[in-house]
């Protein structure tokens, strides 16, 4: 009895405190912002720190953070919310889950608001780096904001690189270089490997982006950057990039077997087991941090051509956020990506500050000149190219990861892993390409 | 309230003997009509709109959801992803339950007695069970690791290069489930020690008495009576293989190439990744048919088999 009057009691301080606390924000717009955190609990307790600056400078916004975990989760976040009918203002997204938002319909062009503030789409989007606008500008409309950006990146231990008699200032840079250093670094104990030269991620997600990098360096573009019904799986450029992989594995055997997760990559090199790894940027504080020994990085080694894809994720405001509150996300948004935030936030994740000019404040400057090995994945985003996005992108990714994984595993050749990856990724793509691309006039 | 239509009830009762079932009718329901709404608002309103879900789907993409008949049915038993989860989910469901059975009963057998190390080890077999699954998932996460996890650290001190336990399609199933053996082994334990304080003693001194070896006592005295507890272990091993999959969401994603996918995985895969409510919707009505199905039947032998043990 003493519980269930005790549990009435706090029902009710809770309905009182609901019921007073608009009141008590009158004349303030209540906006939220979702937010995931691909990284560490640190991120969030970061994001807090960020926003309350935000409303303590802009009284009549209060903006709330929402943490929504890892990126997949926002989005179903973000999908159920607007569902129930109470889109969050803003939410940090994958930069590769804008386009399929739009064909859904479930974000708008933000153009009218970038035209409010008196500039051109171009002169907004000219703030950011170049590689970053293919994924937020599509049919030359804003549909998202950089928030926090990524590319791979080649990380090296070079203690192991002086123990077997290499220059450690020389990293590879293509892929014959990769397989003579990889092929040196390997360690083994009779039939037993105990260092691995090489390692690169395999998981869904990483997978994909990795095998996107190999097959862009290799000439490759592997989806069409102006259309959502087309990926090129089954082309020379891919095969090239999925037989590299499969070499190191079953030919050259610098590489293990099988699915390696990102968490067990950059845990092997931190342990020193393997010498070297394809991994994301947004891994360098990460790895900064915890390691060891003296490490280099370098962008991915070419085969054809340096090219890596993006990663990381956009501000975007969901359909259904009209008014004060769009205003208001607007504002969050802008002040979250201004050079000096951006700047910020960066040296807190290792992510880049998608914002050119971030990287001309002081404080930026004094960080690249200490940690140069950041500076090297900011140049990298000159060669960076747009992220994979189609309709329905994570399945179509995921028709090719399986067969990634079968290929590394030695079940498939990488000919039949890719011919059954172009099959079903257009069999998953047949209703878009059927509404849009082979709609055509009857009579 | 309650209280007074009760008593009323009973007074005009009395008197007017054919009003007694329809007051006792509507008193019954008045009492049971707090819970019926809830129920009603989070299972049955949630069931219907899924079997309503079931038979929707978007005609254009980015368009509003319209009838589409048996359709989503019909693509997803034409998944072959489906028909991969639904074997695995088979495999599965064999290969943890059974084993667990097996240990449960060995690990009870072994510590029926009450005793101060028994009660130790008991705990420790129970252990698992009060770990979250999603806790125990993330634990095994750095177990399962190549090169540094903790198995195959111990793998390379006796010189055996350990397997890429989740990343290899032909050992990541059997990972996952060596960790539902790990989890449940432990609980069904529990039952099976309860069932065993049922077994009378004299039958086993008749048993001994008879010459019977200690074989012949498990097959022909222990199992008889634990009967009930197999057929109830049972039904909850069942459930658990098709309603958790917390382990999969962790530690592979139902990957490598779908090697460890399970039903409610692949649901949750149509639901969120592939955005197709339809077909998730359809999954999840032939998902609760098998599940209605294991259970009518397993309940069915239960209560056989209690009603073969009263005399």
């Amino acid at each position: 009895m003493t519980t269930t009057r005790r549990t009435l009691l706090a029902g009710a301080a809770l309905a009182a405190s609901f019921a007073l606390s608009p009141a008590c924000a009158q004349g303030q717009t209540e906006i939220e912002l979702f937010f995931p955190v691909p990284v560490d609990g640190q991120l969030a307790r970061d994001m807090g720190v960020l926003l309350k600056e935000f409303n303590e400078k802009n009284p009549t916004i209060k903006a709330t953070p929402v943490y929504t975990g890892s990126y997949d989760e926002t989005l179903i976040k973000t999908r159920a919310a607007m569902k129930a009918g109470k889109p969050p203002a803003a939410v940090i997204m994958s930069a590769n889950f804008l386009l399929d938002l739009k064909i859904e319909g479930e974000i708008h062009p933000m153009d009218a608001l970038i035209k409010a503030d008196g500039k051109t789409n171009d002169q907004f989007m000219g703030q950011f780096f170049d590689a970053l606008h293919g994924n937020a500008v599509l049919d030359r409309q804003v549909y998202g904001v950089p928030f926090h950006n990524s590319t791979p990146l080649l990380y090296v231990n070079t203690d192991h690189l002086k123990e077997a008699g290499l220059d450690p200032d020389k990293l590879p840079a293509n892929w014959e270089e990769l397989v003579t250093t990889a092929k040196k670094l390997t360690k083994r104990d009779g039939d037993r490997v105990t260092r691995w030269g090489m390692m690169m991620p395999s998981n869904y997600d990483y997978g994909g982006w990795i095998l996107q990098a190999l097959t862009q360096s290799n000439g490759g573009e592997w989806f069409n950057v102006n259309y959502g019904g087309e990926v090129y799986y089954d082309t020379p450029s891919m095969l090239g990039a999925l037989t590299f992989w499969s070499d190191l594995v079953t030919k050259h055997k610098v590489h293990p077997a099988g699915v390696q997760a990102g968490g067990a990559v950059s845990g092997a090199f931190l342990a020193g087991q393997t010498s070297m790894m394809l991994l994301s940027t947004g891994s360098l504080t990460h790895i900064r941090n915890n390691a060891k020994f003296p490490y280099k990085v370098a962008f991915v080694p070419k085969n054809v051509r340096n090219a890596v894809p993006i990663g990381g994720a956009s501000l975007v405001i969901p359909t259904g956020v009209e008014g004060e509150r769009r205003k208001a996300a607007w504002t969050l948004i802008n002040w979250m990506t201004a050079p000096e935030k951006s700047a910020w936030w960066s040296r807190a994740t290792g992510y880049f500050a998608p914002n050119k000019a971030a990287y001309d404040t002081p404080d930026m400057k004094e960080f690249i000149a200490r940690n140069p090995d950041a500076g090297i994945a900011v140049k990298q985003l000159d060669v960076a190219k747009p992220w994979f996005a189609t309709y329905k992108t994570v399945p179509v990714r995921k028709a090719i990861e399986d067969e990634l994984a079968a290929v590394l595993s030695g079940k498939k050749t990488p000919k039949e892993a890719l011919a059954a990856a172009q099959k079903q990724a257009d069999e998953i793509m047949r209703p878009f390409v059927e509404q849009t691309a082979l709609k055509l006039p009857t009579n | 309230m309650a209280q007074a239509v009760f008593t009323t009830g009973k007074a005009r009762g009395w008197s007017v003997p054919r009003w007694r079932p329809r007051q006792a009718t509507v008193l019954a329901f008045a009492m049971l009509a707090p819970s019926l709404l809830f129920l009603a608002l989070f299972t049955y309103w949630p069931v219907l709109q899924v079997i309503w879900q079931s038979l929707h789907g978007q005609l254009r993409v980015g368009g509003p959801q319209a009838y589409v008949g048996p359709q989503n049915f019909l693509k997803l038993f034409a998944d072959p992803a489906f028909r991969k989860a639904l074997g695995n989910n088979l495999i599965y469901a064999l290969g943890t339950v059974i084993p667990s059975l097996v240990l449960a009963l060995g690990f009870a057998m072994a510590l029926v007695k009450s005793s101060r190390v028994n009660a130790l080890f008991r705990a420790l077999f129970f252990l698992p069970v009060l770990i979250p699954l999603v806790a125990a998932a993330s634990i095994f996460l750095f177990l399962f690791l190549p090169n540094v996890g903790l198995l195959d650290y111990h793998l390379a001190k006796l010189a055996i290069s350990g397997s890429n336990w989740l990343g290899d399609p032909d050992v990541a199933l059997w990972s996952i489930m060596a960790l539902t053996i790990w989890k449940n082994a432990g609980y069904y334990m529990l039952f099976f020690l309860a069932g065993l304080q049922a077994v009378p003693a004299d039958a086993y001194e008749a048993a001994i008495l008879d010459g019977a070896g200690p074989w012949q006592r498990l097959r022909y005295v222990t199992l008889p009576y634990l009967k009930p507890t197999i057929g109830f272990v049972l039904v909850i091993g069942l459930l658990n293989v098709v309603t958790q999959v917390d382990h999969v969401f962790v530690l592979t994603k139902g990957g490598p190439s779908d090697s460890t996918n399970l039903l409610l995985f692949y649901i949750y895969q149509q639901a969120v990744e592939n955005y197709d409510a339809g077909r998730a919707a359809a999954g999840t009505l032939v998902m609760l048919a098998l599940l209605l199905a294991v259970t009518a039947s397993s309940l069915r032998t239960l209560e056989r088999s209690f009603g073969e043990k009263e005399p």
